[in-house]
């Protein structure tokens, strides 16, 4: 039929292929499970990676889509979604190697676990590119639910209950808010939901003051503060950090966080253009919030995965300095710092994954010695916890510079100094960890230490594990010296994606204003 | 050739922590490579320009451009005496180290990364690859103090971590100020040195800079992690820490202090002129009160880097050669005496100054250390014939016509190093040899031998002053008209 | 009847949910709180678009969305907290103390 067929030419349905490829992916995972039962756990794993893998590829290959427009406006495949979507797929492309021992070791069954994570993968991306309200919250829940699961996996261990619960009522709790946002700016924007023909309806309707407006902003940025874990909605994160998984944790500190980011950046800079000002202001006071709350809470924790979710806390509010920048090298400074904190962070996790799979304990002070005893797994620690403390020349440290670079470029200052003292802060309990297993004595050797398990790779999981670690140390250690193609990666995708330009371009026009009249306070 | 100087120290470092050497393989492995960084360095030595103006062997690779960070490595009269100094101290302290350490591959692995951390900020040419090299060298030094440290080493050693990371951010701050004022896209020193902003942005941008360096330096009242890392640091850590990573300091205040923002420097002068002398009298009187051989030293060290800062405020030819002359022979003094503080240490277990006693004692003390610890005060106290009278000397007739008033401050503080240090050698050395001291270890001369190399620099040095001088006359001025 | 009631009625909902979602302490009625604020939303949709949007019915379809989500949040959410009273025989929020800093 005629209709149908020019509707189909409209839909460019080619651009969610990625993610297609994710959900052809899942579905196999799952029918292999049901046909071959739990004998299938030794294949799975690599064909849930051979699939996210493919569509690694499948989303170079979409890199400049002249038909980045697809399903009528819903969905963006600009390059800047392309990259989050990279950033997410890649998260759990190296989390699932990790989580394999880890899951098998509890008990439970693999396929379901991997499963969920490539539906949380899936609405993960789908978030990165959506254009629409519904699109929006449909895959915002889609990462949303399937993480609660995810937290919730052991089933018989009361902290994962607890901490999946909390989760779930301060998620959907958030998610409702955010909701009424949207619901909110539908009605402002007389019945839209396109997020760009909101912006232009917006201005339109009613300018740029409206208590309406300003109240559907704060309600959209609590749901977003929510997903990123910006304080002062952080409260869930050290418990869940806590109480999940491991590899969940992994995952959700790396790709949920990139997919909030993507949506922060989209739905801010699109349909709120015309309050720049304002969400400016209001993230300001979010990361000041974020990096000195969770810079010195991280000091007092005693359980490594806690304190590495007061450090994943710090670490939005630097990665929000290039979001309130708003120039070229603010957003690309994000995706670069997101690029790198993925392989730091998750390769941190790896570590403390194969530590408590050793001794079944995540106490920082358990840590005392473990030089003696695992070199490799000392060494790759300390690597990545060194990064996260951004100490040169690894790949944290350029990626921090970047940030503040860019904040102080686009006039940051109190900010970026801000920055600055509270990496200082980081440093000391980043290197805590690191001298509980260098410094100490052999005397000095924690219990667990002590009865720690000669060093076996052999066993079902280990390799794919060691992999991993492996990987992720060395782009860490790699990342920040040879940075060159990832910063075009990342600056590229800004360049070319439509709705940045227009928003920094007004941006600029601003802020050179505001930069001259800075300069001639100063120089007077 | 000079990269060489930079990654020769990594890759050893690497070879050492990762591979399984054992045995005596990774000291005997330290000392080769450091023997081998010590002779390039005087390769590059015999080829060293002395009349030519900025910098030499200069080598500028674009490195990542999105923050206008080039890999851009030179030397001139300036850097060059503290890299050789650098080398030289760092194999001296190889020697130092017992060869019975615990974790060699470790310890041996720091030492390198430190090496190279020093290096590379001297050789930089550009001002977030000087950064880089600058934190570079904090964690390594870290570890080398919180490990093979004494009895409250973690304290000391995350003390210096917190200071000196906050040192760097000040740097970086006004280096990323300068940028942004000068409104370039590079770190390059060269082209930033070019612009010359306003009086007022350049007092802003100096102020961080200064709290950042007098951090490093250490000049009072930024002083108090200094006293505590040299006490908790092993006898070869407070080599290197005294002799090369203090310069760093120094050095980041004559090339980027008074390079970059003269104008503001000579505003600023008279009271970093009279903070230099406030430095000096107080390192020297609390050396005085101090019953800890090498507490003591380290005061000495707080008053004698006060004297660089005095000599840098005065910004006339003489005094800025006068710097680079105290740099070094602060370095190779300070050196001397913590190997002597450390000898003493390590043959009697005490650094105590009221429990030691007639360690001259020819029969059963330790007469050659005790000999050679006479020599190295009156060198630091400033006695003619030695460096230090010529370092100090300089200082003080290239600031005495711009800033009496703080160089007599100074002057005094030099008078009290000779009571402060004769106090110490009166007590440990002279006097009877109490009985619990009594069938000390012998000193073998192999034991000594670094503590020889370093007297033998220090009176060749106060003999022919020129050879150290001649280095940095020509750049002394370059600093000083912007050329 | 003018869309204002609609406005006020779904926020005087969404402000129930919010009090009993801070208030309540059996983790089922939190659930429930979090339903009234999610038909708040519906409401307010719903009305958008009856009176703004009748051609289209974005709203409308929209809160086919949410109803269906919503659905599938309450059931996951159930679940968790039939596993959590199988483990520990309650489901009074301020029993769940495992966690804390």
């Amino acid at each position: 039929m005629d209709f149908s067929s020019s509707v189909a030419s409209q839909l460019h349905a080619g651009t969610i292929l990625p993610e297609g490829i994710v959900i052809i992916t899942l579905m196999t995972i799952l029918v292999g499970d049901l046909i071959f039962g739990r004998s299938s756990s030794r294949w799975l794993p690599y064909v849930a990676m051979f699939g996210l893998f493919n569509s690694i590829v499948a989303l170079f290959f979409q890199w400049n889509n002249p038909n980045a427009i697809a399903f009528l406006g819903s969905f963006s495949g600009d390059n800047l979604s392309i990259v989050f979507r990279g950033i997410v797929v890649l998260s759990a492309m190296v989390t699932i190697p990790m989580s394999i021992r880890y899951i098998q070791q509890s008990g439970t069954s693999l396929a379901e676990f991997i499963a969920i994570m490539l539906t949380a993968t899936t609405g993960g991306m789908f978030l990165c590119g959506a254009n629409e309200l519904t699109m929006v919250f449909i895959s915002l829940e889609m990462l949303s639910i399937s993480s609660y699961l995810m937290t919730g996996y052991m089933k018989r261990d009361p902290r994962s209950n607890e901490a999946a619960l909390k989760y779930l009522l301060i998620g959907a709790a958030s998610s409702a808010i955010f909701l009424y946002g949207m619901s909110l700016l539908y009605g402002l924007s007389g019945g839209e939901t396109n997020l760009n023909i909101i912006a232009t309806k917006i201005t339109a309707i009613n300018g740029t003051q409206s208590l309406g407006l300003a109240i559907s902003l704060v309600f959209i940025i609590a749901g977003i503060a929510f997903k990123i874990s910006a304080v002062p909605f952080h409260q869930w994160t050290p418990d869940v950090y806590e109480g999940s998984p491991t590899p969940v944790v992994a995952f959700l500190s790396v790709g949920s966080k990139a997919a909030g980011f993507a949506l922060a950046i989209r739905l801010l800079v699109t349909a709120f253009g015309s309050m720049t000002e304002q969400w400016h202001f209001i993230f300001t006071a979010l990361a000041i919030l974020s990096m000195v709350l969770g810079n010195v809470v991280a000091l007092a924790q005693t359980s490594i995965k806690r304190m590495l979710a007061y450090s994943s806390i710090a670490q939005a509010g630097f990665v929000m300095i290039g979001l309130i920048a708003g120039t070229d090298n603010g957003y690309s400074s994000m995706i670069f710092y997101l690029f790198i904190y993925l392989f730091m962070n998750l390769g941190a996790f790896t570590c403390i994954i194969l530590f408590s799979l050793r001794t079944g304990t995540d106490q920082i002070s358990e840590y005392a010695g473990l030089y003696q005893k695992d070199p490799l797994l000392t060494l790759c620690l300390s690597i990545c916890l060194l990064s996260l403390g951004g100490i040169p020349p690894m790949a944290g440290f350029f990626g921090k510079i970047y940030l503040f670079w860019a904040g102080w470029q686009a006039g940051l200052y109190g900010l970026v100094l801000l920055g600055l003292i509270t990496s200082v802060i980081s440093i000391y309990y980043y290197i805590r960890v690191v001298k509980m297993m260098v410094v100490k004595e052999p005397q000095e050797m924690s219990e667990s230490v002590k009865n720690y398990p000669a060093i076996n790779w052999k066993l079902a999981g280990m390799r794919p594990l060691q992999a991993s670690l492996i990987f992720a140390t060395v782009v860490t250690s790699l990342a920040g010296i040879l940075s060159n193609p990832l910063f075009t990666l990342s600056a590229n995708s800004v360049n070319s994606t439509p709705i940045l330009r227009s928003a920094i371009i007004t941006q600029e026009i601003t802020q050179s204003t505001i930069q001259v009249s800075s300069v001639e306070d100063l120089i007077n | 050739m000079l990269s060489a100087l930079i990654i020769i120290p990594f890759v050893s470092a690497a070879i050492i922590g990762l591979t399984p050497l054992s045995g005596k393989n990774p000291r005997n492995f330290a000392i080769l490579t450091a023997a081998i960084i010590l002779t390039i360095n005087l390769f590059v030595c015999l080829q060293f320009d002395f009349q030519h103006q900025g910098i030499q062997f200069a080598q500028d690779v674009a490195w990542i451009e999105w923050i206008g960070l080039n890999y851009h490595v030179g030397i001139d009269g300036l850097s060059f005496p503290l890299i050789l100094l650098n080398s030289l101290l760092t194999l001296i302290a190889i020697l130092a180290t017992s060869p019975t350490i615990q974790r060699p591959r470790l310890y041996y692995a720091m030492l390198f990364l430190l090496n190279a951390g020093a290096v590379g900020a001297f050789l930089a040419q550009d001002l977030l690859l000087f950064f880089l090299f600058y934190e570079l060298e904090i964690v390594p030094l870290y570890f080398l103090i919180a490990i093979w440290g004494g009895t409250r080493r973690g304290y000391a050693a995350m003390k210096f971590l917190l200071y000196t990371a906050l040192s760097g951010i000040l740097v970086l701050a006004s280096f990323l100020g300068l940028v942004w004022l000068t409104g370039e896209t590079t770190f390059d020193y060269e082209i930033l040195r070019s612009h010359t902003l306003p009086l007022a942005s350049q007092l802003w941008l100096l102020a961080p800079l200064l709290i950042g360096v007098f951090i490093k330096i250490p000049i009072f009242p930024f002083h108090t992690w200094l006293p505590d890392a040299h006490v908790e640091a092993s006898t070869p850590i407070s080599v290197l820490l005294a002799g090369v990573l203090l310069k760093l300091g120094t050095y980041a205040l004559l090339r980027f202090g008074v390079g970059l923002f003269l104008e503001g420097w000579v505003y600023l002068a008279p009271w970093l002129a009279v903070l230099a002398g406030i430095s000096a009298l107080y390192g020297a009187s609390c050396a005085i009160a101090q019953r800890d051989m090498k507490k003591v030293v380290a005061y000495s060290s707080i008053a004698h880097m006060a004297y660089i800062l005095l000599a840098a405020t005065a910004t006339t030819r003489l005094s800025m050669t006068a710097a680079v002359f105290q740099m070094v022979s602060h370095g190779l003094i300070s050196a001397f005496l913590f190997l002597l503080v450390g000898m003493v240490y390590q043959k009697t277990g005490s650094r105590d100054v009221d429990y030691l006693r007639g360690l001259l004692n020819p029969e059963r003390g330790l007469p050659v250390t005790g000999g050679l610890m006479i020599l190295g005060v009156m060198a630091s106290s400033g006695l003619p014939g030695m460096v230090g009278f010529i370092s100090e000397f300089l200082v003080f007739r290239g600031s005495f016509p711009i800033f009496p008033i703080p160089t007599l401050m100074c002057l005094v503080g030099t008078g009290l190093t000779a009571v402060y240090f004769l106090l110490v050698i009166n007590k440990v050395f002279f006097g009877r040899l109490t009985e619990n001291l009594a069938q000390l270890p012998p000193v073998q001369w192999k034991e000594h031998a670094p503590a020889f190399v370093l007297l033998l620099l220090i009176v060749a040095f106060g003999i022919k002053p020129d050879w150290v001088t001649h280095w940095s006359e020509v750049q002394a001025i370059a600093l000083l008209t912007g050329g | 009847m003018q869309l204002e009631y609609f406005l006020l009625l779904a926020a005087a909902l969404f402000c129930i949910g919010i009090y009993g979602l801070i208030t309540s302490r059996n983790a089922v009625r939190v659930l429930m709180s979090i339903e009234l604020m999610l038909n708040a939303v519906n409401l307010n949709l719903v009305g958008f678009s009856n009176y703004l949007d009748p051609e289209n019915i974005r709203g409308q379809v929209f809160t086919v969305f949410v109803i269906t989500v919503a659905a599938a949040e309450a059931a996951v959410g159930l679940a968790i907290v039939l596993a959590i009273y199988r483990n520990r025989n309650t489901i009074d929020m301020e029993q769940f103390n495992l966690l804390k800093w």
